[in-house]
Order: C-alpha cells, then sequence, then structure tokens
C-alpha cells in the first residue's frame, strides 16, 4: 500500500503555456483524452505541486466525452477524486459521462452576499454583541438542527421549487429570489429520486450552517476596484456586508452516497477505464445518468433552500441588535452563487455551439456581461462572482470576466484555496489562541467546536488576493470589491 | 491500531490488525475518533446490531463504515467500542456507546460521507491494512 501518511506532491509534467496558465500534456499519460490545463502564476505553482491535485485534473481528463481540457482553479487542492476547484465539460452527444465526484458530497455548496444600509462606524461598536447573538440564534455546528423541521412531502415541494417555495410560505421576497442563480430553482428536479435516508438527514437542517469551511461573516467593504461594477452590485467603500457560506447539508451529501452507490457496477457496464473509484460515472443519458441529475439538481434546490433560511436568520438577528426592522436595515441579496454543481449549457467547442454537461467542483459560473442567463440588473456588468478567502484576511466581490465563455466554460475560482492540512494547520495551532489572534486583528471569531478556528484558521489558506489576482489577469473574472471580516462564526 | 493522516481538504483513516474482524474494528473507531476527538468520553451503555452482506473486503469496509456514519447522523449514536465476526457473506458487529449528549460530549468534525477516493483494504505478511478519506 502507498503510503500517504505524509502528503507527497505532484511530480509530473507541468508546461508553462502563459504566465497564468499550466497544462499536462495528454500525451503524458495513456488513456488522459484532452490535456489539463490550470490556471496559476509563479506564485502559487510551489502550493499547486505541494499536494497531489494535479494528478487529480490529469484523472479527470479521462472521462469519456470529455471537451476541450480537464480545468483547474488557481484555489485547487487535492479533493477525492475531482480535485477541489475542478471544471470539467463532457459533450452528452459523444457519450459524455456525469460523475457525482465532479460536483462533491455537498451538492450546490455556495455562498451568497447580503447587503446592509450600515457603515462600519455603525457595525464597529456592537460587533462583539452581534457575533454572540449570530451564534446564539443561528443554527451551528456537527449534525446541528434547527427550527425549521419538513415533513418529507414538504421537502419534495422545496426540492421541486426552490426558494420561490419558501417565498410563498413568507420566508423569501421577490427580490431574494431574483438574485440568486438560476432564481434559487434548478429546472427538472426530480424529488422522488432522493431517498428516505436521505430526507431524514434534510428534516431538520434546513437553515443550518454546519461545520468544516462552513460559516456566516459580517464583512466591510475595504477597497473598491471597480467603481461602475460596484455601484451595479450596490457596493461602496466602508458598507457592512454578510457572506453566508453553506450548502445542502445532510441531505445533499446522501444524496451523493446514494449515487455512488448506485453507480458501483456502472464504469464496467458502460466500458468505462477509471484511474481513481471515486471518479464513477455514467454516460448522461443512462438511467443512471438520468437519476443523478434528478436527484443532484433537487438537493441543488435544497441548498439554495438552506442559504435562504439562513440569511432570513440573519435579517432576524440584525433586525434585533440594531433595533431595527431588516428591511430597513437595507438587507438586500446581492447574489448567490453555487461551488458544487453540474449544468447543461452551451458553450463555444471546435467552432460550434454544444450542450455541454459543465461540472464544477469548488468553482462557481462567472459568466460575462451580455449573457442571457445573467440577471437583467447586472447584464451590463456581468454575473456578480463572490469569492470567500479566510477569516483573518480578505473576501472578494469579482464580476463574470470577458475571456470566461472562452477559456474556462464560464467559470472562475470559488475561494482562496488550502494550502495546510487540517492536520497540519492543528499542529501549527498548538500553543496558540487563534480567537485572541483575530480579536487581536480585530475580528471577531465564535466557532462551536475546538477543532474548528485551528484548521481553519488564516495561515490554512492560500492568499486570496493572489488566487483573485490570476482569475483577473487571465481574465475568466474582473475585481470589483475587497471586503475584509469584522466577525465570523463557524462550526 | 488507527492513525489519521494527511489531507489537504479532509483527513484519512489508517489502521491494521492480524485479523480481518480487529482491522473493521479499528475502522469503526477511527471514524469516531475524526467525529468525537477523545473516544474516552464515550460510555459504552448502549449498544447496536450491525449487518453488512458482501464478499469484497474493500467494498465491506465502505458499506461498514458508511453504516456507522449513517448511526451518528440518522440516531446520534457515538460508538467506541466493537466486537466484529466477519464471514464469506459479510459482516456482523455489535457496537457499543451511547447517544450523543451536548451537556457531556464534545464533538470535533462534521463528517460528510465517507469517500470511495484511495479506499483500500488488504492483506499483508502481518494480517489486514486498510484506510479511507472521510469529507469534511
Amino acid at each position: 500500500m502507498t503510503d500517504t501518511t505524509r502528503q507527497r506532491g505532484y511530480e509530473g509534467p507541468l508546461e508553462r503555456v502563459d504566465d497564468c496558465t499550466w497544462r499536462i500534456p495528454k500525451a503524458s499519460r495513456p488513456g488522459m483524452l484532452v490535456d489539463g490545463l490550470i490556471f496559476a502564476d509563479e506564485r502559487l505553482l510551489p502550493l499547486v505541486k505541494s499536494d497531489r491535485a494535479a494528478e487529480q485534473v490529469a484523472n479527470v481528463a479521462f472521462l469519456p466525452g470529455i471537451q476541450k481540457a480537464s480545468l483547474a482553479m488557481p484555489d485547487i487542492h487535492w479533493g477525492y477524486g475531482f480535485c477541489i476547484g475542478g471544471v470539467c465539460a463532457t459533450d452528452p452527444a459523444a457519450g459524455g459521462v456525469v460523475s457525482p465526484g465532479g460536483v462533491g458530497y455537498d451538492i450546490n455548496c455556495g455562498v451568497r452576499l447580503v447587503r446592509t444600509n450600515l457603515m462600519l462606524d455603525d457595525a464597529k461598536p456592537v460587533i462583539k454583541q452581534l457575533v454572540n447573538q449570530l451564534i446564539r440564534d443561528v443554527p451551528v455546528g456537527v449534525g446541528q438542527g434547527g427550527r425549521y423541521v419538513y415533513s418529507p412531502d414538504e421537502l419534495r415541494g422545496m426540492m421541486q421549487r426552490g426558494v420561490p417555495w419558501l417565498a410563498d410560505r413568507g420566508l423569501a421576497t421577490p427580490d431574494d429570489v431574483a438574485c440568486a442563480e438560476a432564481e434559487g430553482c434548478i429546472a427538472d428536479a426530480v424529488p422522488g429520486l432522493v431517498s428516505d435516508r436521505a430526507l431524514a438527514r434534510g428534516s431538520d437542517q434546513c437553515g443550518t450552517v454546519g461545520a468544516g469551511n462552513h460559516f456566516i461573516e459580517v464583512q466591510v467593504v475595504d477597497r473598491i476596484a471597480d467603481e461602475k461594477a460596484a455601484a451595479a452590485f450596490g457596493l461602496r467603500a466602508g458598507l457592512v456586508c454578510v457572506l453566508i457560506h453553506s450548502g445542502s447539508r445532510g441531505l445533499g451529501y446522501q444524496v451523493c452516497d446514494d449515487a455512488l452507490r448506485a453507480l458501483r457496477d456502472a464504469p464496467a457496464k458502460y466500458g468505462i477505464s477509471l484511474p481513481d473509484r471515486q471518479l464513477v460515472c455514467a454516460p448522461v443519458g443512462s438511467p443512471e445518468g438520468r437519476h443523478y441529475l434528478g436527484a443532484m439538481r433537487a438537493a441543488a434546490n435544497y441548498a439554495f433552500c438552506n442559504r435562504q433560511l439562513l440569511m432570513w436568520q440573519v435579517r432576524e438577528v440584525f433586525a434585533r441588535i440594531f433595533g431595527r426592522s431588516w428591511e430597513s436595515l437595507g438587507m438586500t441579496l446581492l447574489y448567490d452563487v453555487a461551488h458544487n454543481i453540474a449544468k447543461f449549457e452551451t458553450h463555444g467547442v471546435d467552432g460550434g455551439q454544444k450542450e455541454v454537461c459543465v461540472h464544477r467542483k469548488g468553482a462557481t459560473r462567472a459568466f460575462p456581461a451580455g449573457h442571457p442567463d445573467v440577471p437583467e440588473r447586472y447584464r451590463e456588468t456581468g454575473q456578480p462572482v463572490i469569492i470567500p478567502g479566510d477569516m483573518g484576511r480578505a473576501s472578494w466581490v469579482l464580476a463574470g470576466g470577458p475571456r470566461s465563455l472562452e477559456r474556462s466554460f464560464g467559470t472562475t475560482c470559488h475561494g482562496a484555496g488550502r494550502c495546510l492540512s487540517r492536520t497540519a494547520a492543528t499542529k501549527a495551532a498548538q500553543g496558540r489562541n487563534i480567537a485572541h489572534e483575530l480579536e487581536q486583528a480585530g475580528v471577531i471569531a465564535r466557532c462551536k467546536s475546538r477543532e474548528g478556528l485551528a484548521e481553519e484558521q488564516p495561515a490554512a489558506y492560500k492568499d486570496v488576493d493572489v488566487v483573485v489576482d490570476v482569475v483577473h489577469r487571465a481574465g475568466l473574472s474582473t475585481k470589483v470589491a475587497r471586503l475584509r471580516p469584522l466577525g465570523v462564526i463557524k462550526g | 491500531m488507527y492513525d489519521i493522516f494527511e489531507h489537504t481538504a479532509d483527513l484519512g483513516i489508517r489502521f491494521s490488525a492480524t485479523t480481518l474482524e480487529q482491522a473493521m474494528a479499528d475502522a469503526g473507531r477511527g471514524l469516531f475518533a475524526v467525529i468525537a476527538g477523545d473516544l474516552g468520553q464515550i460510555r459504552p451503555v448502549a449498544e447496536e446490531a450491525f449487518v453488512v452482506a458482501g464478499t469484497d473486503p474493500t467494498w465491506l469496509l465502505f458499506d461498514w463504515v458508511s453504516e456507522l456514519h449513517a448511526a451518528f447522523e440518522l440516531r446520534r449514536m457515538l460508538f467506541a467500542t466493537f466486537t466484529v465476526e466477519c464471514d464469506a457473506t459479510g459482516l456482523r458487529a455489535t457496537a457499543r456507546g451511547e447517544r450523543y449528549d451536548p451537556a457531556r460530549h464534545t464533538l470535533a468534525h462534521e463528517i460528510k460521507a465517507i469517500t470511495q477516493h484511495e479506499l483500500d483494504l488488504r492483506r499483508t505478511a502481518e494480517g489486514w491494512e486498510g484506510r479511507f478519506i472521510v469529507d469534511i
């Protein structure tokens, strides 16, 4: 058995294409159908090589029907099957497959950014009180259930209709629906394909943060990079915002787990040879492929609802602390984006237009200005892209870039990306008080588990400014505003 | 014997034992060590029986730890000791522990799922060794 008790790095080929793109040639490994392409610059390259993520980029190039290249964003790091930061488009008409590992367990894990009309001076005097109230009132932590409990029938209704289902129950506004990717509902969901075990896991978890890298963070806009786009997004320097990061909770994890089980024999059945069993897949049009897609879309709609209910509870906490309604605090949704999903989209391939199945595993859709799928209010600017960094430094708002369609199937990065393993981060935190260090740096951090702050400390992540700089220079998305953290709650 | 190994975003559990039964028990202990941190806080006051069918040892491992994970996710059960019997049809086990009590237990990690990435269980000259990676 290979010893993986210590991480080994990538030792295969990486050829420089330009100052922010590196290629793994398809000729470098028998079985690769296309090249691997990694967006990174010289500053990030040592980190790209530090774990086995690049090997996973090459593995994904084995998937039948893959188009153009197996791609990875600059926040790339070692995942399971696909790397985190991976993008893969397959052509159903060319035997293209769908792979649950290309979406991940946390189906439609994503982020949403909520604006307020508060300025830094309004929030500063109450930030500790605000963060303490958030961790008291918003369910966060391992296996934590919440106050919204739904029956199987209610869950099926939610998974069919997404956020509009919550709007009918007074838990979302028309504006909340309009400002989410796909208006908070992926079409063609088949909730009847979601197992009883998944329904049981999800019954009391809609409106809960969870643990791991999920969080709710109060932030302030500290720098505007593009005045025009920032104005279109309703952002200005000094404005207080709230960033929410969570996904489909136990329901989505179980949908993925069920699919992997159901697909166990699919590679043999369809004659597919894979370098990693976590890449298990089936042709998009096969019964197994259609089954997964229907259940995956249902879980994605649950995830949109989860983030909506989290935002709803955050609004209630702000109203309580500031003594005014959330409407009078101007708590409107800027945008909600998925970063773990598979979607059918039309893209230019080989000089023509093709409908392909785009897998984004830790990667964000970033459609440019003018694209019909960008909400009308943002169409002149490009789709808002929200990039969480780490709890000590910064996060970013970007806009879909002019070259994203041509270079990355309309995709950009999803975060900073880890650079330390969880065990290495824990070791680095020994003898330190991370919460105190963050408070000294002006960030109030509250975490439910002893491991959370250590494993998620700022040093565990790459510098998001560098990551964002790469996607900006590559034309995948453009810088709009930088936000810095004021307070955070985690599981 | 089990230990936790490095993975950038997640955590891996590696174990080895002289018998397949002990290897499966160690895999279970490794899983709950990731969930709860300290196994010493889990008292053996309740028990659950598990029957997992399968002939391939690696898939048997996967299905076994997935069932244990489901016991925590669905019934909030924490286990620390396991008695395992294996035969040609699969595995039968008794797991001992208690229901999660926030007043007495601290939890360390939320495991989303048991992944199949680098999943392995094989016979060695000394007995059995295996590993699995969990998604955090």
